[in-house]
């Protein structure tokens, strides 16, 4: 069965996967390959982000009445990634490796640092919390992140 | 709940969970500092490759295993212990400065007392490392004891907790080994045997565990490839510590027979991480490999290359194969792997402090250039190659120590580069953290 940390922390996975084909593409030197694998990666994370600021955060909060708490430190890190994505969409813009490079590596650590923190923390402590509706949550959370395989099954 | 904001309910999850920067820095800028003494010990030495037993070489080994390596290690896990197992230490930053300075001055005794053959300083070296590790432990114990229990799907907080009980281990052998040379009250046990079950829970133990745990996250999360086998990240620390002990009580029974059984086996566990580990990295969905990552790679084929050393070194009486696998698992292996790390950790941890502090900082790359990463790790390997010609040819170990000696002072010279960039970029006269 498909817990809530397997969806979630398989969706990191996905996300890698994107940001490395952009890296592919900047160091072949096919900067429109590499503008569109960009898109491609701001939208699998802005999906993940906002599947988690609006459905799973919420649940969380209130659950535990916890406002102020592991939700609000995701939210931050969540904004401090999206600067990074206008930063390195703007360094292929200007088709410039060696600052695509450096913004690229430091945005994968603040990835991994945030990822292992909702994989090993957050994610454990919402399937403790949120117990008593964990299977329609993470159906929710599986529709949200995955919409066109979804609506495929439901055609 | 009154804690609700507390550490307790959000456990590990905010920056201020995470101790200063000067708490990990310490330890990364000190380090490098003992691989220049054991490449100067190499320098003035005499004949001290010649066998695993010369006592410059017992002081090589401690100045790089304690004063490198293991102070790279903990001043890591100081840094992590928040993030991959929930446990803010208590007031990080005293435990940090204690541990530095015992650590440090530990080091510097021990491998001086057993280079010099000066039973007080050899005491005195051993008995500071004793205490401060053991208070370390029992910090490290406390603040795994107080995290939250969750479900965790990782197995890196129980390998850390693994790993750390084969340091105790280490750490109590090593201590009765040096009242066995400093006060003559030896264990009835074979001097060598002692030696080998000291080296054996330390290297396969502590090191291996720990550089495993640390692989379970960083392989598949940083080099973004498949995940390690779930039966391999779920038994591999449990079985490793439970062999190691049959190890040890067989060989101390004199059960020779089981004893090599059971060291064939760790072995080959080890040689199974590594191997799983190389199979991975080989499956990397990152196109072009940057320097740390073929330098951690290096570092697994050297540790390979020294399991298969210590099988030829079983079968064989010859000097040269033990010095010859402690060079590549030390030097190539550890060594290669926590250079690896801290090429990672400090340009980050720095941008870290510096976009806390609201800074726009300069990315990790502008921190520290690629070029200079990659210069660096280049004389590594070629160090690495001229300290195993030298475990074969013992004349050619002042060579070998001189390109220690480059290659540690590089690494110190990076590691202040990375510290530069960081107090130019801040914002205005202040006085570090």
């Amino acid at each position: 069965m498909i817990t809530l940390s397997s969806l979630m922390t398989e969706d990191h996975r996905a996300c890698d996967h994107d940001f490395a084909r952009i890296e592919t593409q900047v160091d072949q030197g096919d900067w429109a390959a590499a503008a569109t694998a960009m898109t491609d990666f701001a939208h699998a994370l802005e999906t993940h982000f906002s599947t988690e600021e609006q459905l799973l955060f919420p649940r969380f909060e209130a659950a535990t009445g916890m406002q102020g708490g592991p939700t609000a430190v995701m939210r931050a890190e969540h904004a401090d990634m999206r600067e990074f994505l206008e930063r390195m969409s703007a360094a292929i813009q200007r088709q410039d490796a060696d600052d695509f490079g450096g913004e690229a590596e430091t945005l994968l650590i603040m990835i991994q640092q945030h990822n292992m923190k909702e994989e090993n923390i957050l994610y454990p402590m919402c399937e403790t919390r949120l117990a008593d509706q964990i299977v329609a949550l993470t159906a929710e959370l599986d529709a949200s992140l995955h919409p066109e395989i979804t609506a495929g099954v439901a055609a | 709940m009154s804690r609700s904001t507390s550490g307790g309910a959000n456990p590990g999850l905010g920056y201020d969970a995470a101790p200063p920067l000067s708490a990990p820095l310490r330890f990364f800028l000190t380090a490098p500092l003992f691989g220049i003494a054991a490449g100067l010990v190499l320098i003035g030495g005499s004949g001290v490759l010649e066998s695993r037993w010369t006592p410059g070489a017992l002081a090589v080994v401690h100045l790089f295993a304690v004063g490198f390596l293991l102070q790279i290690m903990l001043g890591a896990l100081i840094q992590i212990l928040p993030v991959v197992a929930g446990a803010s230490l208590p007031s990080p930053l005293r435990v940090a400065r204690l541990l530095h300075v015992g650590l440090s001055l530990g080091a510097a005794g021990l491998a001086g007392g057993l280079g010099y053959a000066q039973p007080d300083l050899l005491i005195g070296g051993a008995g500071l490392l004793g205490i401060t590790l053991a208070g370390f432990l029992a910090c490290a114990a406390y603040a795994v004891a107080l995290a939250p229990a969750t479900t965790m799907a990782s197995r890196t907080p129980r390998d850390l907790r693994l790993a750390l009980s084969a340091l105790a281990v280490a750490l109590a052998l090593g201590l009765a080994l040096a009242l066995g040379l400093g006060r003559g009250l030896y264990l009835p046990l074979p001097f060598p045997v002692q030696v080998d079950l000291h080296a054996g829970w330390a290297l396969l133990g502590w090191a291996g565990i720990i550089l495993a745990a640390t692989s379970w996250v960083v392989v598949p999360m940083f080099h973004i490839t498949p995940s390690y086998p779930l039966a391999l990240t779920r038994y591999w620390a449990p079985i490793m510590l439970v062999v190691l002990a049959v190890w040890s009580l067989s060989s101390a029974a004199g059960f020779s027979s089981l004893a090599t059984i059971m060291l064939i086996v760790l072995l080959a566990c080890a040689g199974a991480f590594l191997g799983t580990t190389l199979y991975l990295q080989s499956r990397t969905r990152r196109s072009t490999p940057d320097a740390p990552f073929r330098a951690f790679r290096l570092a697994m084929i050297a540790l390979l290359a020294s399991i298969g050393v210590l099988v030829i070194s079983n079968l064989s009486d010859a000097a040269h194969w033990p010095v010859l696998a402690g060079v590549l698992a030390l030097h190539g292996g550890l060594g290669g792997a926590t250079s690896a790390m801290l090429y990672k950790i400090v340009p980050f941890l720095s941008w870290l402090n510096l976009t806390q502090t609201g800074v726009k900082a300069p990315n990790v790359r502008k921190l520290l250039p690629e070029a200079r990463v990659r210069a660096q790790l280049r004389m590594h390997a070629a160090t690495l190659a001229m300290l195993v010609l030298a475990a074969l040819i013992p004349a050619l170990a002042p060579l070998a120590g001189l390109m220690l000696v480059i290659e540690s002072a590089w690494l110190l010279a990076n590691m202040i580069f990375v510290v530069k960039m960081w107090r130019n970029a801040r914002p205005s006269p202040q006085i570090p953290a």
